[in-house]
């Protein structure tokens, strides 16, 4: 019989136990990449270098354990709610940033770059809607986009968003109809 | 707005995601970055000894420099004895003609110029 103290054996448990969690985390994380991605590209302004950084931050937010899956919402859903608040903060520390520059003489970089990227500029798909979405008010744009992007409910959204449902009806609704008139005036030019 | 309008939205945030789809950078390369961000972070728990260090180095670093700037200089010469480096260039040719009071009548050369009264001095 082995004679392997307790506090050992249990030790070596929940490493276990913690590496499963890893494994299981990196798997559904992997799963829902190309969606986190987008929504990230969303929250950022559509600038792909600051959706990867956030991306990045947000893995590894999840990866150490300081934002935890509870378990009351799907899990892609709660990652975008992740994902929005870390966008948010890095938007806002770029802001700071940005402020401090300026006072010593220096441009401060655009929040959200308007559609002129290059890399946008280069990929005509989807262009004239992106041109649309950059003159909606951003809680229409992040509606709208887990709407019809990503496939979830208003509900689903409101949720994302950290909104009442209520308030997530009515960005809904206002940036639908604003995004149609655009697109028909752009596609009457 | 009519339902053909929306799936005509809903067409378009298609070819968005389409387009996006092509530029997902791949899920292991992000992850990567991020392991190595990670491993250059300070772990959580040396968090507080490393600030705490940096306020000791800051606060010596105030201490010594106010120290510095307070400290006498080691020879200090006294004001009585003190002469300014420059005063070499105080004097010059002739500086004895604007030693004294000029006196009316009387010319700055007179000092210079032999007379009865002083030349046999």
């Amino acid at each position: 019989m082995s004679s392997t103290p307790i506090p050992l054996i249990l030790e070596a448990a929940n490493a276990e136990v913690r590496a499963m969690d890893d494994v299981e985390l990196r798997r559904q994380l992997e799963r829902v990449h190309a969606d986190c991605f987008g929504w990230a590209m969303a929250c950022c302004g559509r600038d792909s270098d600051d959706a990867e950084e956030v991306l990045q931050t947000v893995y590894l937010t999840v990866l150490d354990g300081h934002a935890r899956y509870d378990g009351r919402s799907s899990f892609r859903t709660w990652l975008f709610g992740v994902i929005r608040r870390t966008a948010a903060s890095r938007r806002r520390t770029a802001w700071l940033r940005g402020l401090l520059l300026e006072r010593n003489g220096e441009r401060m970089r655009p929040e959200a770059p308007a559609p002129t990227d290059a890399k946008v500029e280069s990929d005509s798909r989807g262009e004239t809607l992106r041109n649309a979405l950059a003159h909606l008010a951003a809680r229409q744009q992040q509606v709208l986009h887990l709407v019809f992007y990503q496939d979830l409910t208003v509900d689903e959204a409101a949720a994302v968003m950290g909104m009442s449902v209520g308030s997530a009806r009515t960005h809904y609704a206002r940036g639908k109809a604003r995004l149609a008139t655009l697109l028909g005036d752009a596609r009457d030019l | 707005m009519t339902m053909m309008d929306e799936r005509e939205l809903r067409r378009s945030f298609e070819q968005l995601r389409e387009a996006d789809r092509d530029r997902v950078p791949g899920f292991a390369q992000i992850s990567e970055r991020a392991r190595t961000r990670r491993r250059l972070r300070v772990p959580q728990r040396l968090r507080p000894l490393v600030i705490g260090a940096a306020v000791v180095v800051a606060i010596l670093s105030f201490f010594q420099a106010r120290g510095r700037s307070l400290a006498p200089a080691a020879a200090t010469p006294a004001i009585t004895t003190w002469r300014a480096p420059t005063d070499v260039f105080l004097t010059a040719p002739g500086i004895e003609l604007l030693g004294s009071m000029p006196t009316l009548g009387a010319s700055v050369l007179d000092k210079m110029i032999p007379t009865p009264s002083n030349k046999g001095t």
